[in-house]
């Protein structure tokens, strides 16, 4: 473990979330804890409520019932950018990008939220006023954030591609934009679904970095991905769910030998062929 | 005080037939593409205008609106291969904007072509008003519940108990599987072109001896459609049916308690209100891609 | 791609150039027939609706089929206070912005939940209820509306043509300038990341219903303050002159320039009036049947082969040509 120094500590606290569609139940009385400076690998096979899960935690998906905290404060019932400002960001499977933004400037949207003090624009009408009237106030305060976005970008190891256009970007680039973006916000809580999937060497390499660095700065990164080798071998502790339930949680290790989750693996892999 | 009442029920159910032909269309179009088109109401506009030219010449009734019908049908299938089709890589509100176009467009080549004075067509049959509990209807009524009672039945029929029908409800319940299995998506969005065209043409028609024909008549008849419409919920011709009559009572109620200016604005204040409180109508399912 | 989406003029040109315009109709005016100085006012006018309109369609990516809704609300506060309580309409041009303001802002409460073909539906229909209104509430004149409205005036100075001709392109500067120096600050940053990915900005703390709420507010008062201008120049409003039609005609002007774009605002309004124009005097010569609004079948032509062919404006192609 790096960055001992950090006091390992409950931040995230996911209480019997359960999620009904209609009959189906995606979520099932789930119940577990992220810690800060810690990779959580949350493993399952297909279909087991992953993303249903995140989508909880993030404030996407409002759950049928159990709720959802972060260092005491409840999550559950607020909007996805109140979760955000709470500290509490993501990325999705598929990444999302703002079309019509350079690389820079996505970035200056996540920073542009956290340095108002959490939602943008802030309360008041103000915001866009100055920004209308072009204050020098505010002018400084965008050369900052240009700043800031070009530091995130070269931590990132992103920073040559800057000035491009996000529709340009290929779909590795767009998984470490998306993750720069997320970190830009100064997460406490980082969920990652599936950020390694649909990248070369390089890039899952580049990505792992990231998340390492996350780790060592603070941030609970839970982490959804189907490289089970990749997963197991990031990540400090492990959530194993299967049809919406909570099968087993531990170390790595400990995980990977559980007869109940290879049973879950088996018969996932004997209906439809993946690991 | 109640006959009075009662009268304005009555006026509002023709309208409210009227109505609920168009709000078919606007269903059509909507399950099977996911499109509002704005244009709908031009279609009844062109079947009006078309069916009063024809007999104003001298064409038995009859003839005429069957020629009505027929050229309001391919002004359907017109609209949607030269304005529908070659956008179809776009977004929603690209698709919005296009059908308001047409919209547009097909109210100013109404005006080209028949001009600003309205047109007349005479009943289809004459005869005495009817009367109902005490109120009067004109005989043209019989004709306009008749055409919403044919259209409807043959809608359901269609949807219920035919193959193709059943191919256009599993393609709008699932389009990637659908496509898989060989259901020509492109070729029911052009075939519910025409048919919501040839619905509102018939609309027109059937109405034209009531209200008399002119080339703006499509942006109100078409506003009313898809406020009755959302009231029934988007996607549920039944819930159209319901919507149009609704509408065609609430709308006559308020324009003769209140005035007559505010009769098509109680038909949009209804209209925020569901798209508000219940966006899937009184009978639709959850309206998909809200 | 994306760099040609997001317009890159430094704040100090948008100024400029929008100076340089408003000095341009100031000597034009006064070479130009009364009929064309006219028209150069109803252009200016267009245009500005149309920069607020493109904020709330082009950057933020949402739909409004009800925009002629406010410049009748704008034109109708200044005007009932022009006629009834003998208010200066400069007064009435603040006042008309801001009722147009608080309009926007509590139907926003209703319309902004929705989106694209639903939204598409309220606005039009608020739209439509608001032009009911100015029909029946006898208080502003019932469907005969507002006749002799008072002009501006400066001193002992009445504006003119000329005058209105000039104001309207000043308040166009002035739009420009301010709209354009929202774009290209984090306010319209965000405002392309909600249209892109309104999921993904959330995420990251984008509160993109504020956003939308406050966008659309501004949309309505550049509409208000085009409202109350028009109001004064034309000194006659009544309910038709803010109906269905119009609010199709600012779609128009805003595809035709190209919805996110300022400049564009300002083509959309010009090539749409000038259009009109041409088509009015060229038409009946050729087709000697044609009568009354038939110019909407060549709008509505335009406006369907645009969104097929061009469908990011005139500008995207004006800007990729010197790109």
């Amino acid at each position: 473990m790096s960055a001992m120094s950090i006091p390992l500590t409950t931040t995230l606290e996911v209480r019997g979330v359960t999620v009904r569609f209609g009959g189906v139940i995606a979520v099932d009385d789930v119940t577990f804890t992220a810690r800060t400076a810690e990779v959580l690998g949350v493993m399952g096979p297909n279909g087991a409520g992953k993303t249903t899960l995140f989508n909880v935690i993030s404030g996407v998906q409002r759950p049928t019932s159990g709720e959802v905290s972060l260092g005491g404060t409840r999550l559950t019932g607020r909007g996805v950018e109140d979760v955000a400002a709470l500290g509490v960001t993501r990325t999705f499977q598929t990444p999302v990008m703002f079309w019509g933004l350079t690389v820079r400037e996505s970035v200056e949207v996540a920073l542009a939220a956290r340095e108002f003090g959490g939602t943008y624009p802030p309360a008041p009408w103000r915001e866009l006023v100055r920004c209308g009237l072009g204050t020098p106030g505010r002018r400084r305060e965008n050369a900052v954030l240009r700043e800031r976005a070009d530091a995130i970008l070269t931590a990132a190891g992103i920073v040559a591609m800057a000035g491009r256009a996000t529709e340009s970007l290929a779909f590795g680039e767009e998984r470490l934009l998306e993750m720069a973006r997320a970190l830009a916000v100064s997460p406490t809580v980082l969920l990652l679904d599936e950020p390694l999937s649909g990248l070369n060497p390089d890039e899952i390499e580049a990505v792992l970095a990231s998340i390492r660095a996350a780790r060592s700065s603070g941030v609970a990164v839970l982490l959804v991905e189907h490289a089970v080798g990749e997963l197991l071998a990031v990540a400090d502790r492990v959530v194993v769910l299967d049809h919406g339930r909570k099968i087993a949680e531990g170390s790595p290790q400990a995980v990977a030998d559980d007869p109940l989750v290879i049973d879950a693996y088996i018969g996932d892999d004997a209906s439809t062929g993946s690991a | 005080m109640i006959a009075q009442l009662w009268q304005y029920v009555l006026a509002g159910v023709v309208v409210g037939a009227i109505y609920a032909l168009i709000a078919a269309g606007f269903v059509l179009i909507y399950q099977v593409t996911g499109l509002i088109n704005f244009a709908q109401g031009e279609f009844a506009m062109i079947g009006a205008m078309t069916a009063s030219a024809l007999a104003t010449s001298g064409m038995p009734v009859f003839e005429a609106a069957a020629i009505a019908v027929l050229v309001a049908s391919v002004t359907g299938a017109l609209c949607y291969l030269l304005a529908i089709r070659p956008a179809r890589a776009a977004t929603g509100v690209t698709l919005i904007f296009i059908t308001l176009g047409l919209d547009v467009a097909l109210r100013g080549l109404g005006l080209f072509v028949w001009g600003t004075n309205p047109l007349s067509l005479p009943a289809f049959t004459g005869g005495a008003a009817i009367t109902v509990f005490g109120g009067v209807l004109p005989p043209q009524a019989m004709w306009v519940l008749l055409t919403d009672l044919l259209v409807f039945a043959a809608l359901y029929l269609f949807f219920r108990h035919t193959y193709a029908g059943t191919a256009v409800r599993a393609a709008v319940a699932n389009p990637p599987i659908a496509s898989t299995f060989g259901i020509p998506l492109r070729t029911f969005a052009f075939w519910s072109f025409v048919a919501a065209a040839a619905i509102g043409g018939l609309g027109g028609v059937v109405v034209a001896p009531i209200t008399s024909a002119t080339y703006d008549m499509g942006l109100t008849l078409g506003l009313a459609g898809f406020v009755a419409a959302v009231l029934g919920g988007l996607d549920s011709l039944p819930g159209a049916l319901v919507g149009g009559f609704v509408l065609g009572i609430v709308e006559k109620l308020a324009g003769g308690v209140l005035s007559t200016g505010w009769e098509q604005g109680v038909g949009f204040l209804i209209l925020v209100l569901v798209l508000v409180l219940r966006p899937q109508g009184l009978l639709g399912r959850a309206v998909r891609r809200a | 791609m994306g760099g040609v989406l997001v317009s890159r003029a430094s704040p100090a040109a948008y100024g400029r150039i929008a100076l340089g315009l408003v000095l341009l109709v100031a000597v034009l005016v006064w070479f130009l027939p009364s009929y064309y100085t006219g028209l150069l006012t109803q252009i200016g006018l267009y245009a500005l609706v149309t920069i607020g309109l493109n904020l709330f369609m082009g950057y933020a990516g949402q739909v409004s089929l009800g925009q002629a809704a406010f410049v009748g609300i704008g034109a109708y506060t200044s005007a009932a206070l022009a006629v009834k309580g003998h208010v200066t309409p400069w007064v009435g041009l603040i006042a008309g912005a801001l009722v147009a303001a608080l309009v926007a802002y509590i139907l926003s409460f209703i319309a902004l939940r929705l989106r694209e073909n639903l939204l598409a539906l309220a606005t039009l229909a608020l739209g439509i209820v608001i032009n009911v209104v100015f029909n029946e509430w006898e208080f502003i004149g019932g469907s005969s509306g507002f006749k002799d409205i008072p002009g501006f005036a400066l001193g002992t100075f009445t504006f003119d043509q000329r005058a209105y001709a000039i104001l309207a392109w000043a308040l166009v500067a002035i739009g420009i300038w301010f709209a354009g120096n929202v774009v290209r600050s984090s306010f319209g940053r965000a405002l392309v990341a909600i249209s892109a990915g309104e999921l993904g900005a959330q995420t990251l703390g984008v509160d993109s219903e504020r956003l939308k709420r406050q966008t659309f507010v501004l949309s309505a008062v550049y509409a208000g303050v085009a409202g109350a201008v028009y109001a004064s120049s034309f000194s006659y409003i009544d309910p038709s002159s803010f109906s269905f039609l119009l609010s199709v005609n600012f779609v128009l002007m805003s595809v035709i320039g190209g919805i996110r774009s300022m400049w564009g605002a300002v083509i959309g309004a010009a090539v749409v009036v000038a259009l009109g124009q041409v088509l009015q005097n060229v038409v009946p010569v050729v087709l000697p049947s044609a009568r009354g609004d038939f110019q909407s079948f060549f709008l509505g032509v335009i406006l369907i082969a645009m969104l097929i062919l061009l469908p990011r404006g005139i500008t995207s192609r004006l800007r990729e040509a010197r790109a």
